[in-house]
């Protein structure tokens, strides 16, 4: 079914989903209708355009982290596949 | 724009009306714990601190318990000292002396233990709440609030609703004349071009640099990579199950809730602004919820707005704490801590323009003594004292260096 969904900046390269969602679910957005490869849960990030490892992940139009691997548009990002090194003192390989 | 408050004898102005019983040091916390359980309206204001420190840390210690004990939410203050401590009872008197209003102090080791401390705290705890029953509130302008900005308990709800909806309440309070403070500085990270862009001087913008870039630096001096995974985290476990990945995303949800003003000046630990100086101000600290808002409250803030999607019960002994969510989930299953639901702004396609002027009104309801949650609940976990010890590096240039090392993200 479609669910309800935010996204910040048009240019964005992640939306929220704004209520407990499914895989198989979809979500419209400035960047088109993207299905959801997993189940997300209320007010998580999904990638609304295919990342690649290393890419910036951009949310209000800033940069929030970087891509630890390759992700499909559709894919939940979080901690396991977004990295940041802000005020760490291991950087970025 | 007008409320009605209590204007002190040193011309501030407060919102609430409190008998602050302070010890100077952690020895006296039950002593005043007692006087209070025996004066009702009298608050205690237990710490652990007030010895052995040395250097800024001490000094810290001493700033805020001044800040406390001259704040225009409290009409007068009884001190309780040990008497041997190294933050000295009378150096609190002192202060609160010369700030106008009605002060009494006593040591335990001086009254001939805790009973006999007990015994003369409580008669001269009730002539002092005699003095504070009688203050009556005047008109006041709202140029004389200042409102401390926080979050806690952040989830991604934070950013899209409950922090913008703070930060339009604090532009419309900048723009009567009132002042806002935003600090959390480690919670700041990757949002300092922004801020400084929004300096009202190049000076000013070169201090939040130098401010987040020192906090930067301290947090990389604090982390170690030989402790396990969660020993190293910047954000707590709270903040990732709601949906926010990182400490950018976090920083720039939250400086969402200063609006959209200028910002003025960074402000130390618990100090005043220059006087006739309002505006937005940053204060430079890190984000323990006790620790920061206490410090806030130092620098003079009568009134705290706190947002968190998680939901947080947390109050401060001596000033209201507005609770502001942006979760409807959170809001509906924790109604009794929230003060202001925001999550309109998601769910119903309500304007941050106009959840932000109902909040401002609920403020100004505050500000002229309508209970929040956390002060029907009696909470007063927020009252906590900054901690800073001598290893911070102080050199600037270094500190813009790591920056450049470290990248974006």
């Amino acid at each position: 079914m479609q669910r309800r969904s935010m996204m910040i900046h048009p240019e964005d390269s992640v939306a929220m989903v704004l209520e407990d969602s499914l895989k198989g679910d979809t979500i419209k957005t400035a960047r088109g209708e993207v299905t959801l490869l997993e189940d997300v849960e209320f007010a998580h990030k999904v990638a609304v355009v295919p990342l690649k490892k290393g890419d910036s992940v951009i949310k209000y139009q800033e940069e929030i982290g970087y891509m630890l691997c390759d992700a499909p548009a559709g894919t939940w990002i979080h901690s396991h596949n977004m990295g940041c090194d802000r005020g760490k003192v291991e950087v970025k390989a | 724009m007008k409320f009605m408050g209590y204007r002190r004898p040193d011309g501030r102005v407060g919102v609430r009306n409190y008998l602050a019983i302070i010890p100077s040091v952690f020895c006296a916390n039950k002593t005043i714990e007692r006087i209070a359980a025996q004066v009702p309206g009298a608050v205690a204001l237990r710490h652990p601190v007030g010895c052995a420190q040395v250097g800024l840390d001490l000094d810290i210690t001493a700033r805020t318990l001044c800040a406390m004990g001259t704040h225009p939410n409290v009409g007068a203050v009884l001190i309780v000292g040990l008497g041997c401590e190294r933050f000295k009872p009378q150096e609190l008197y002192e202060a609160v002396k010369a700030s106008g209003k009605p002060v009494e102090m006593i040591t335990i080791q001086e009254e001939g233990g805790t009973s006999a401390a007990i015994t003369h705290g409580v008669e001269l705890a009730r002539k002092l709440k005699e003095y504070v029953d009688v203050q009556e509130r005047t008109q006041c302008d709202v140029s004389e609030l200042i409102i401390a900005t926080k979050c806690g308990g952040t989830d991604a709800t934070s950013g899209l609703a409950a922090n913008p909806a703070v930060g339009n309440m604090a532009d419309r309070i900048v723009a009567e004349g009132g002042s806002a403070i935003l600090s959390e500085l480690n919670e700041l990270l990757g949002t300092e071009d922004m801020l400084a862009k929004r300096a009202v001087s190049p000076e000013i913008a070169q201090k939040i640099y130098d401010a987040i870039h020192e906090i930067e630096d301290l947090l990389q001096s604090g982390l170690d990579f030989r402790l396990s995974g969660n020993r190293n985290e910047l954000i707590s476990p709270g903040n990732f199950a709601g949906g926010v990945s990182s400490v950018v995303e976090k920083a720039l949800g939250g400086v969402h809730k200063s609006g959209t003003s200028k910002v003025v000046d960074v402000l130390q630990y618990a100090t005043a602004p220059e006087k006739g100086k309002h505006g937005l101000f940053l204060m430079d600290y890190e984000s323990h919820d006790g620790e920061v808002v206490t410090g806030m409250i130092g620098c003079g803030a009568q009134i705290v707005a706190f947002t968190t999607g998680r939901g947080n019960p947390t109050g401060h002994p001596l000033a209201p704490v507005i609770k502001v969510t942006g979760n409807y989930k959170t809001y509906e299953s924790m109604k009794e801590n929230f003060d202001f639901d925001a999550s309109g702004i998601i769910s119903a396609g309500d304007s941050v323009e106009e959840k932000g002027a109902q909040l401002t009104d609920y403020v100004l309801r505050v500000a002229e003594g309508e209970l929040t949650s956390a002060e029907r609940i009696g909470g007063d976990e927020l009252f906590c004292i900054g901690r800073r010890h001598g290893y911070h590096r102080k050199d600037a240039g270094a500190m813009l260096n790591t920056r450049d090392t470290l990248g974006c993200c």
